[in-house]
């Protein structure tokens, strides 16, 4: 029996890690176990927070609702009706997943951790594909809920363009969300704090220039051209086609296809480049402090 | 085999509107740790001291010079030596919202462990830095003490090489701090991981370290095991004298006499040479009628050494 004065063993330190362990097993295990990580922060945070709860039931529920109740006001055809519900769905589906793919970088910003991310074996591919995973979760329950109001309160048919169209349609939705949420954090990364407010605001200035609630055609010269650089422009065209509006572009989902994974490339790369800066600039460790 | 070593590193900041206001934090500094030692990173605020940390932990990018981490660049190698090192700072910080075992499992997942073995090994962690108790709780909700155990269990997840800890005892109580002295002892000591540690605390660099730099204006000014520091640094030693009654003047004057401190009856006399010094000044305090009640030498603190390098 030990004595009373006897001091308890010290515990154990964790078995060392071998050669595999320490890089993460196999190459594929590793990429995966990284990516669930943010993926699996994302969905504790949003099953902690109140405010996660309000960004996917309020805010779209009462967008449906306002629009909904606007266009019973103007009295319009119920085609016109689809029109501007069909942008109040993609603002709000946006809105969601980008703001899952900014979070990644948010959370360690107001938590001031960001070194810490930072100082393990990561990549970009990590963090955004994570994140944007829960996003696009996300972003379906959001659609899903706008279309029961929709069809509950306006009669509006969210699936009258057919499956595919709405598979489509909200995939070209998912992409603009990664593109505008690592864009985000590149800006978080550049100028630090002061470019938080950009995670709300750039996705409805992208919606602007998307035709939201318009046709672009009806945009100045000008806008159109900024318009036409934008994905989710023809992913909005193409979907609207299915409402029986005409197209106002050559294969607009080959066309939004291929502007995505552009953009989505040079937001990767630019997010890169913002990573290195913070290294330079010292950026990285006044975000922890 | 050196675990750390760095070349002439130099890194300014600069602020201000296009960059106009520019604060040099190193300016070529230099130093090697060889494997399994704990090395000591000493100097005053603004010294550099997390700079240097921070660029060898791959989170900076030096403007000049380069260093290594077990013989990986810490630039153009990042990636493979962020797989093999990890850092603990007094002041971490985790997402608020997440519980002790959710920020060591993300943390973890992102060194690419995952299922049993990482969960085995949160668990262990867990134990290892006494956070059971406080396993359901939220990060803003732990003490200061909860937290720094907590940034060293998640610095010891991937079961790193290199160790850096910033300040890791930083506002924490003494018993807590023993006990974070005591595991990064046993670290080296079953491990061999190299371990570098900043701190403001001497006692602590002269308990733990092998090797001490002190770094000033972003220069390592001087690099040595803490006994050879304080005898190289040539501040003397001190023969501390309780005296009955007090010490009279004309003390300092006496050859050999550094300096002179006095509190009460008690004195500190540094000299250059003890073993020289001692008889003479006992003769002549003999001679003024001072009745000497306890004598002893001592080496200099850690922290003389400090105080004479930051002049």
């Amino acid at each position: 029996m030990s004595s009373p004065a006897e001091v308890a063993p010290p515990l154990p330190l964790p078995p060392p890690l071998d050669e595999i362990e320490r890089g993460g097993g196999t190459w594929l295990h590793a990429e995966v176990v990284k990516t669930w990580a943010f993926a699996h922060r994302n969905i504790i945070m949003a099953r902690r927070n109140v405010f996660f709860v309000f960004e996917l039931t309020f805010w779209p529920g009462v967008a449906m609702l306002s629009h909904g109740l606007l266009t019973r006001f103007l009295d319009l055809t119920p085609q016109m009706t689809a029109f501007i519900l069909v942008g109040t769905v993609a603002l709000s589906a946006v809105q969601v997943c980008q703001l899952d793919v900014a979070y990644a970088v948010l959370f360690d910003i107001w938590s001031k951790s960001m070194k810490h991310q930072f100082l393990t074996p990561i990549g970009i591919r990590h963090l955004a594909v994570g994140a944007w995973v829960v996003g696009v979760g996300r972003g379906i329950i959001v659609w899903g809920l706008m279309a029961v109001i929709g069809t509950w309160a306006f009669a509006f048919d969210f699936l009258g363009a057919g499956v595919a169209s709405v598979a489509v349609f909200l995939l070209g939705c998912f992409l603009t969300s990664l593109m505008v949420g690592l864009l985000v954090c590149t800006l978080v990364l550049l100028f630090g704090t002061r470019a938080e407010s950009s995670a709300w605001a750039s996705v409805n200035l992208i919606m602007m220039f998307a035709g939201i609630y318009y046709p672009v055609s009806i945009l100045p010269a000008w806008a159109a051209t900024v318009s036409a650089a934008i994905p989710l422009t023809y992913f909005l065209d193409a979907f609207r086609v299915g409402y029986g509006f005409p197209s106002q572009f050559g294969y607009p989902i080959l066309t939004g296809l291929a502007l995505s994974v552009v953009y989505v490339a040079l937001a990767h790369w630019a997010l890169a480049a913002a990573i290195t800066r913070a290294r330079r600039t010292g950026l990285l460790l006044k975000l922890s402090e | 085999m050196l675990a750390v070593e760095a070349h002439d590193l130099a890194k300014t900041f600069h602020s201000g509107w296009l960059g106009r206001r520019h604060t040099t934090a190193l300016q070529g500094a230099s130093l090697a740790v060889p494997r399994g030692a704990i090395f000591g990173l000493l100097g005053p605020n603004g010294a550099g001291k997390t700079t240097l940390l921070s660029i060898l932990a791959t989170l900076l990018l030096p403007d000049r010079g380069y260093a290594r981490i077990l013989g990986l660049d810490v630039v153009t190698d990042a990636m493979a030596v962020r797989q093999r090192l990890n850092m603990a700072s007094g002041n971490a910080s985790f997402v608020w919202s997440l519980r002790p075992a959710e920020v060591l499992t993300f943390y973890g997942r992102l060194y690419g462990l995952g299922g049993r073995a990482l969960a085995l090994r949160v668990d262990a962690l867990i134990d290892l830095c006494e956070l059971r108790e406080h396993r359901r709780t939220e990060y803003n909700e732990l003490s200061t003490g909860l937290k720094q155990r907590l940034a060293l269990a998640k610095a010891l997840l991937n079961d790193p090489e290199v160790l850096f800890l910033d300040e890791p005892t930083l506002g924490l109580d003494p018993d807590v701090s023993i006990r974070l002295r005591e595991q990064v002892a046993r670290l080296r000591r079953e491990r061999g991981t190299t371990i570098i540690l900043t701190t403001h605390y001497m006692r602590e660099a002269d308990l733990l370290c092998d090797e001490i730099a002190f770094i000033k204006g972003g220069r390592i000014l001087a690099q040595a095991p803490p006994d050879v520091l304080k005898r190289q640094i040539r501040i003397g030693e001190v023969i501390a004298l309780r005296l009955d009654p007090a010490a009279p003047a004309g003390l300092a004057e006496l050859p050999g006499v550094l300096e002179v401190r006095l509190r009460g009856p008690e004195l500190d006399c540094t000299v250059d040479v003890a073993e020289k010094r001692l008889p003479e000044l006992l003769r002549w305090l003999h001679d003024q009628g001072v009745v000497i009640r306890d004598c002893q030498v001592r080496e200099p603190e850690l922290e003389e050494v400090f105080v004479e390098l930051a002049r």
